[in-house]
């Protein structure tokens, strides 16, 4: 390895992340956002750089905590809900009556972000909406998460915002997945296609992270907080290339294609004889590397395939796609990688542009060396939850490194730490709260 | 209307905003980085305030601008690179060069931030790594982005794109339908996915750089992006030792949350908790004819659903949903997304007068701010299009200086092909003067 790469893992290797400082010590978060994991990755991510996180839950937990794909939960909570949990204190609140809403606006009060999925205009009834806490508290920075977002003709709409919703509205499946191919019916994988994760709720949450950390950079030249709002949709959308421009220049809405693309080619999965794996050669320069290692260079002077225009003709990515899985089926995807990398490496420049990667089951990346290397995944030994795998903060960083301080507490764990320690309450009124079910 | 609604009008009005200050303003961005992954992140920081100068190689400048849908360009430009380099002064310097790299690292030195894409480890050997940068500049915010990070057995050598983080990190294993192969997401999400993990990242380190003054370098990797977005694949993994499966359009933790098919489209139908499954349940009716549905217990099963929905059109569930009590959104592409007057009203869909392309249509910024919103001044220009203003104007060279610099084609501006050249139709008015954006040195 190289010197610079020693000197990168002694600096930013994750395992030294918890001797140094944090980025933002000192940010209070409040996290209000039951049933709703989008608000839950905003408030992880401003966590995972040290922010003090309050997660207030509906006294008897939040509803996210019943999330429990195939019915596996652990004391009581699901394994979406252990994933994202971490960093953060847990306290019940009910916000059902006039003194659990006091009790919010205090906490609100002393923090510097609100995050909330709980819909402006609720928030506005309950009398915590973000002008009467901007007034009690004007560097509040007051981010709301929703799925059409706060304002604008459809911001009335009555959903319960979830990642489904926000991945359809966001034009990402409508662009993933095979199209058509004209029976009738049509089957029924020929359709847009979710994400198989909450990309749309991981998206809602980082755009969400993002808008917060502007405002506060605001925040720290002006004094003045803000409102931040983030449609879970508009999130996505951003990502879907360019959807909006082609339309504008085009006139063209981009349709499904499957597994090619309709810019670049190859860039595409090819089958191979454990499975898949990732190929793409997508300039010139790079398309006669990889003609050459699969032993038909004269195919660079096919009128097919000879510029990257006649490349990317639908019934020539067709037709490309079954020359390369005449040789790419005969290998294993290591194979294909180490004939890639062998060629490349002898090739600097635009030609070392071959780009091969496995397309990797969950239990096979968990099965590669190189992520444990590097910190990617943590096991950690919770005393309430067991043991649980989780992936860990992914950024690493030689100054300020984001880390995984603790996975999960059990609903309403740290309501004394919080209501005594931090708004003086006595533990008798902790119990006065408790017995009317505020708390 | 109620007060929030008062309230939002004027605060984020899309009329309001040129008047408005800019969330990052003050930072300025220094981008070596082609494609998506480097620009974007870039971009991202730009919409907010942040000045971005974009340094490309001289003539074809980055490879993105030749990506173009079905070959296509508009104006000579690719519709394709356009909205990841907004905002941006576009120069162009051979950094491969003794004097290009002296001209970079001068600019580095008047940076808060720079950003690049390439491939672990080249930044060094060309001399203007971080070790070497941050030497002129301790204050320096380095990202370096990459494939699979700067060390690590696969760091080495090994180029990455978006697909390439969709494959290794299980997201495609997971995304498609049981009985049929992965799918790879049709859009470059493994690039735009890490590069807002590298744009939140940026922005920590200078939270952080407020309070010591101290720069850091940053190392971001495609693949691990994914993998922290994966949700419960990983405890589901490490509790069962089983692999999680495609579900199609099954969002299986949330049942019978999906995206189904109805009379004319498709439909994403939700269920979030127990009112809303009582919800679907009264829409979609009993299971057998004859029997209520009052106490019915048990799971919802997916083909009831889609019995439902095949028999209407979008806005009549959509209507029911509204009624009945669950949650319903319409599937759409960017056709409707295009002519939808909600985005537009949110500046999502934001309407763009360049100075050198005239009207042209973008995505508008992520999340909106009300006392310091992002916007979008100007688009992607061709390949050294603001070199003059850079080069004079923030590192003080003369016209005679720039010259001589060009003879040496150490900067240089575009070559004459679409992708990298001015648009035909309406020759620019001259460097300097148009594309916006002005820079005190």
């Amino acid at each position: 390895m190289s010197a610079f790469a020693d000197w990168a893992r002694r600096a930013t290797d994750p395992r030294q992340a918890k001797e140094k400082p944090e980025a933002l010590p000192g940010v209070r978060v409040l996290e209000l956002c039951p049933g709703h994991f989008g608000g839950m990755v905003a408030a992880s991510i401003l966590g995972e750089f040290g922010a003090e996180v309050i997660k207030l839950e509906p006294p008897g937990g939040d509803p996210a905590r019943m999330y429990a794909p195939e019915g596996i939960s652990i004391a009581g909570t699901g394994l979406p809900f252990l994933s994202e949990a971490r960093n953060r204190r847990f306290v019940t609140l009910s916000l059902e009556n006039e003194e659990g809403r006091g009790l919010f606006r205090r906490l609100a009060q002393g923090a510097d972000v609100v995050v909330t999925s709980e819909g402006a205009a609720r928030m506005e009834e309950m009398k915590i909406g973000y002008e009467a806490l901007s007034r009690e508290n004007p560097g509040l920075i007051f981010l709301a998460l929703s799925a059409y977002g706060s304002f604008g003709p459809d911001a009335r709409r009555r959903v319960k915002d979830a990642d489904i919703l926000c991945q359809a509205l966001s034009g990402a499946p409508y662009i993933v997945g095979e199209p058509e191919s004209g029976g009738s019916p049509p089957e029924p994988h020929q359709a847009p296609t979710r994400l198989g994760n909450w990309h749309a709720w991981f998206i809602q949450g980082l755009w969400g992270a993002f808008g917060v950390l502007a405002a506060l950079n605001f925040r720290s030249e002006s004094g003045k907080g803000q409102f931040v709002d983030v449609s879970g949709a508009e999130a996505l959308m951003k990502f879907a290339d360019y959807n909006v421009t082609w339309m504008h220049t085009a006139g063209k809405a981009r349709e499904r294609v499957g597994n090619f693309d309709p810019a670049v080619f190859p860039y595409t999965y090819i089958r191979c004889k454990d499975g898949y794996t990732f190929i793409a050669a997508y300039n010139d320069e790079a398309f006669e590397s990889l003609m050459t290692i699969i032993g038909h260079p004269e195919l660079t002077r096919d009128p097919r395939f000879s510029t990257p225009t006649a490349r990317v003709r639908m019934e020539n990515e067709k037709a490309l796609l079954e020359i390369l899985e005449e040789w790419s089926t005969t290998r294993t995807a290591g194979e294909i990688l180490r004939e890639v990398e062998d060629y490349t490496s002898r090739k600097r420049g635009p030609g070392a542009a071959v780009v091969t990667g496995r397309v990797n089951r969950p239990l096979e990346t968990l099965g590669e060396a190189n992520w444990w290397e590097r910190g990617c995944f943590t096991r950690v030994q919770d005393p309430v939850y067991g043991d649980l795998l989780l992936a860990a903060p992914p950024w690493k960083m030689s100054g300020t490194p984001a880390r995984l301080q603790s996975v999960c507490r059990p609903p309403g764990a740290d309501n004394g730490e919080v209501y005594c320690g931090l708004l003086g309450l006595s533990g008798a009124d902790l119990d006065s709260l408790s017995a009317r079910g505020i708390i | 209307m109620s007060g929030f609604e008062e309230f939002a009008e004027e605060a984020f009005s899309l009329a309001g905003i040129a008047a408005k200050p800019e969330a990052l303003k003050g930072i300025r961005v220094l981008e070596l980085a082609t494609r998506i992954f480097g620009p974007a992140t870039s971009d991202y920081l730009g919409e907010f305030g942040a000045e971005v100068i974009k340094v490309e190689l001289p003539l074809r400048g980055d490879l993105m601008r030749y990506v173009a849908p079905q070959g296509f360009f508009w104006k000579d430009v690719s519709p394709a690179f356009l909205p990841l380099n907004r905002n941006k002064l576009h120069v162009a310097i051979d950094v491969r060069l003794p004097e290009g790299k002296d001209l970079f690292t001068r600019l580095a030195e008047k940076s808060d931030v720079v950003v690049e894409n390439l491939r672990a480890g080249t930044m060094d050997e060309w001399g203007i790594g971080y070790l070497q940068l941050r030497e002129c500049n301790p204050r320096l915010v380095y990202a370096a982005n990459s494939g699979f990070g700067q060390w690590g057995p696969y760091s080495q050598g090994r180029a990455s794109y978006d697909a390439t983080a969709q494959a290794v990190s299980g997201f495609s294993a997971i995304t498609g339908f049981p009985g049929h192969p992965p799918v790879k997401a049709g859009f470059w999400v493994g690039d735009y996915t890490a590069a807002l993990f590298s744009a939140i990242a940026i922005l920590a380190a200078l939270a952080s750089r407020r309070r010591t003054g101290e720069g850091q370098m940053i190392d971001m990797s495609q693949a691990e992006s994914m993998i922290r977005t994966l949700d419960w694949t990983w405890p589901y993994a490490g509790l069962t030792g089983k692999d999680r499966e495609r579900a199609g359009n099954q969002d299986v933790a949330l049942p019978p949350s999906g995206i189904y098919r109805c009379a004319d489209g498709f439909v994403a139908v939700s269920v979030r908790d127990e009112e809303e499954r009582a919800g679907l349940l009264k829409a979609v009716g009993p299971a057998s004819p004859g029997t209520g549905s009052t106490g019915e217990t048990g799971a919802l099963p997916p083909e009831r659903v889609a019995a439902f929905t095949a028999a209407r059109t979008r806005e009549e569930i959509l209507r029911i949903s509204e009624g009945a009590g669950f949650s319903a959104a319409r599937v759409v592409g960017g056709g409707e997304q295009y002519n939808d007057p909600h985005l537009r009203a949110r500046g999502t869909v934001w309407e763009l007068d360049d100075p050198l392309y005239g009207r042209i249509d973008e995505f508008g910024p992520g999340p909106k701010l009300s006392e310091s919103p992002g916007r979008i001044k100007w688009t992607a220009k061709p390949v050294g299009y603001h070199n003059e203003q850079v080069f004079g104007g923030l590192l003080g060279l003369s016209p005679a200086e720039m010259k001589e610099l060009a003879r040496k084609k150490v900067i240089g501006k575009w070559a004459d092909v679409p992708g990298a050249r001015p648009p035909k139709a309406s020759p620019p008015g001259g460097p300097g003067k148009v594309g916006g954006g002005s820079i005190a040195g």
